[in-house]
């Protein structure tokens, strides 16, 4: 059985492609999102196979949320578009596999083709905007939170996972590893376990030789490790 | 006293005056005269007057008849001095007085001193007296005959006053004052008066030629204007042509193109056919040089192109400069051989080419910019957002499944708004028709976002035949589902509403989202051009405003003028 996940901000385009998936025995369908934040949260909980994923979705477009995965532990993405000349476009350029709402049989029939013939993992470093992460999602209860980079002091990771600490010392977990935070951001690597957001720093106060730490504008400590002190001087310009 | 001789000599010196005026008459049609139709304080109108009065008056002397002796002449030079006077001035009245003085003193005799301050004082007399009456601010009388001819008399009882002074022996003077009175008395003043009269006569007539010449300059630009803006073709040419025609009352009148005639009326139009190809040769010229050809048939050749028997005898071909002062056509007047090109007219069409060339090009940077704006309201009707349409026809693939009634009716929906987006675009529009095409558009919207989508409108039957420039509703209601409901996670809500407040008809369209921001270019065409649009056709007190309150609402309202109830 191949799980789906079908996201969309349209209801009808959600039942339109659900009608379609129906047909094929071996899909089972593990539920429908109206945006991308219900999405992520799936993501996360259900591990679905592959996700029909539409690209204009409000406030999060269905690329800009790949930003927000782990692109090593991704499930297989049919983009879902019913028109966009330029993302139709990288899509095609680089393999991905896509769907022209309203969809057609015969063209539904060969995507279903590819996934019985085994999920191959997708580059998605092609798209540039699925590598630029502009806020950072958190995860609570039963809701995602959303931070802007702009928000955040730093990010530790610990043995319960990955905390994120916003400017008013509020710490929220995230799903995303520190090494995909680092990548798709401007965040600073100080410490093995922490980046922080330079914006934010107030002062850099030397422990003993070769031990430094930052306070920040909300007045916490983060640690800077000697290994990576020389490449925090020289990231501030100092010797 | 011999009254009678006395009288002969009257009529003799009147004679002798009357060649005098026929002299004056004569040199008042040369433009030497000009200077003298004003009072003036201009040296080198003062100087054209001195040397004319000074002639005059010398020959007032020379035309003196010999009276009792040789040595003493009834004569006329007070006439040039007084008038040098009145119009020069004391400086001048004085200088011609003793001009005409030393003439007299140099022909000697009795009378020569006394006769040569008399010129002088008489010359002084005139200055003096337009001093006067410049500064009373009674400049006009200076040229009034009555006070001309009373001047001159009192100069000449001056001038018997001095005689009687000055000569000696006294009873000869006296003798031959005597003789001189009643002549002098009656032919100097007489003289004056019908000078200033041929000053005055053409005075006017250079005034009435002027008056008649911008007069119909003025006519010609009040009834042309504005009929070449809507094009430079063969009926607005026509229409121009004839208003020349009837103002200048030339024997024809020509407009053309670079190619060919788009306009002739007068003699000649049975073979001066419009729509033909330019033959003439002159006409060729003016448009090859940018020059001006004037052919009066007697320095250079006039013959018609056209036909060899063609009345016309001469013409004045002028160009009609456009963009870069490039020639785009020529005006041509005619007149028949019978008759004379005259100058007034020939000045007067370079006029009117003048004002035709530039009423052109506003023309056509009016129909450029009224273009330009088709072309702008084109593409806003060609902007269907495929997007759009393809969710669309989603949605109602969807629907079919579960309620095939539904389905049909957004089919019919989406008609209606791709009909009215492909229109040709009208300039107008009634409200009801706007509405139609925004609840074409809403109905597909609702139905795509079933879960999140709440439109209220209100709009009062009343309204409903309100006009507006067509397309100005619908732009800002998308915009308000794509740039703002579209993007919430939450319900978006759309308020469509009309108003009229006083004679304006107001439209507002408010959404919940607050997410507006002004956009340079690109997406903004459709909210920009609506507005400018509206501005445009109704003036800048008109048009589209936007308020956002950030992620709460953005109210965009739209204001046309609402014409009285028709």
């Amino acid at each position: 059985m191949i799980n789906a996940l079908i996201v969309d901000d349209e209801p009808q385009a959600r039942r339109n492609l659900r009608r379609a998936l129906e047909g094929a025995k071996d899909i089972h369908i593990l539920g429908e999102c109206g945006n991308a934040f219900e999405a992520l949260t799936a993501i996360h909980k259900d591990k679905p196979d592959v996700v029909f994923l539409d690209i204009q979705m409000p406030q999060v477009t269905g690329i800009q949320m790949l930003s927000m995965l782990d692109h090593t532990k991704m499930p297989y993405i049919v983009f879902l578009t019913a028109y966009d000349e330029y993302a139709v476009e990288a899509f095609e350029k680089n393999a991905f596999d896509y769907l022209l709402k309203p969809v057609t049989n015969d063209r539904l029939e060969l995507t279903l083709q590819r996934l019985r013939s085994g999920l191959v993992s997708q580059n998605l470093g092609a798209l540039p905007e699925a590598n630029h992460l502009r806020q950072v999602p958190c995860f609570g209860q039963n809701t995602i939170f959303f931070l802007k980079i702009e928000e955040i002091e730093f990010i530790e990771s610990r043995m319960a996972g990955i905390f994120v600490t916003d400017i008013k010392g509020n710490e929220r977990p995230t799903a995303l590893p520190l090494s995909i935070l680092q990548n798709r951001t401007s965040l600073l690597r100080c410490h093995r376990q922490f980046l922080i957001n330079m914006d934010k720093v107030q002062k850099l106060n030397y422990v003993e030789s070769g031990v430094a730490k930052f306070v920040t504008t909300g007045g916490r400590t983060v640690p800077i490790s000697r290994r990576l002190l020389p490449s925090v001087k020289e990231w501030l310009g100092i010797k | 006293m011999d009254i009678s001789s006395s009288l002969a000599l009257s009529v003799a010196l009147l004679q002798q005056t009357a060649i005098y005026l026929i002299i004056a008459y004569i040199l008042s049609r040369t433009p030497l005269f000009i200077p003298l139709t004003r009072t003036t304080v201009r040296w080198r109108h003062q100087i054209a007057c001195y040397v004319i009065f000074s002639l005059f008056c010398l020959m007032g002397v020379l035309l003196g008849l010999p009276v009792v002796n040789a040595n003493a002449q009834a004569n006329t030079p007070v006439i040039g001095a007084v008038l040098a006077g009145l119009l020069g001035g004391p400086g001048v009245g004085l200088a011609v007085g003793i001009t005409g003085g030393l003439y007299r003193y140099e022909l000697g005799g009795l009378f020569a001193l006394p006769a040569s301050i008399n010129i002088a004082v008489q010359g002084l007399l005139g200055g003096l007296t337009q001093r006067y009456l410049v500064r009373r601010g009674k400049t006009e009388l200076i040229f009034n005959p009555f006070l001309v001819g009373g001047i001159t008399f009192v100069a000449v009882l001056l001038e018997f006053g001095i005689d009687l002074a000055l000569a000696r022996p006294f009873d000869q003077a006296l003798y031959i004052v005597s003789r001189l009175a009643l002549p002098e008395l009656i032919a100097a003043p007489l003289g004056a008066a019908i000078f200033v009269e041929v000053l005055v006569d053409r005075r006017e007539r250079i005034e009435r030629a002027s008056r008649a010449f911008s007069g119909k300059a003025l006519e010609i630009a009040a009834h042309a204007d504005g009929v070449l803006r809507d094009g430079f073709n063969q009926e607005n040419a026509m229409l121009v042509a004839r208003i020349i025609y009837e103002q200048i009352g030339v024997g024809a009148v020509a407009i053309t193109d670079r190619e060919k005639i788009l306009a002739f009326i007068g003699i000649g139009n049975d073979h001066h056919v419009p729509g033909t190809q330019i033959a003439s040769r002159h006409t060729l010229q003016a448009i090859a040089n940018n020059e001006v050809v004037y052919a009066d048939g007697n320095e250079v050749a006039y013959q018609c192109s056209i036909s060899p028997t063609c009345k016309l005898g001469s013409n004045l071909v002028i160009p009609l400069a456009g963009e870069d002062g490039k020639v785009i056509g020529t005006i041509k007047l005619y007149e028949p051989k019978t008759k004379i090109f005259s100058m007034i007219n020939r000045t007067l069409g370079e006029g009117i080419a003048k004002l035709l060339s530039s009423q052109i090009l506003a023309g056509r940077y009016e129909q450029q910019r009224r273009f330009l704006m088709q072309s702008e309201i084109k593409l806003l009707h060609a902007q269907i957002n495929p997007h759009f349409v393809f969710n669309a026809l989603n949605t109602i693939q969807s629907i079919t499944y579960e309620d095939i009634d539904k389905a049909r009716s957004l089919i019919g929906d989406l008609s209606v708004f791709l009909r009215k987006n492909l229109k040709r675009p009208t300039e107008e529009a009634t409200l009801s028709d706007e509405i139609e095409h925004i609840d074409a558009f809403l109905h597909i919207q609702l139905a795509r976002f079933s879960d999140r989508l709440f439109v209220e409108t209100d709009i009062p039957e009343e309204l409903l035949t309100a006009r507006l420039p067509a397309f100005t509703l619908q732009p800002i209601v998308e915009n308000a589902v794509k740039h703002g409901t579209s993007q919430l996670l939450q319900a978006g809500r759309i308020r469509i509403a009309a108003k009229q407040l006083d004679n304006v008809l107001i439209l507002e369209v408010e959404d919940n989202a607050g997410l507006y921001e002004p956009r340079v270019g690109g997406d903004g065409l459709g909210l920009n051009l609506v507005d400018r649009r509206i501005k445009n056709k109704h003036g800048d007190s008109y048009g589209v405003t936007v308020v956002c309150e950030r992620n709460i609402s953005t109210l965009v309202t739209i204001r046309v003028p609402r014409e009285a109830a028709s």
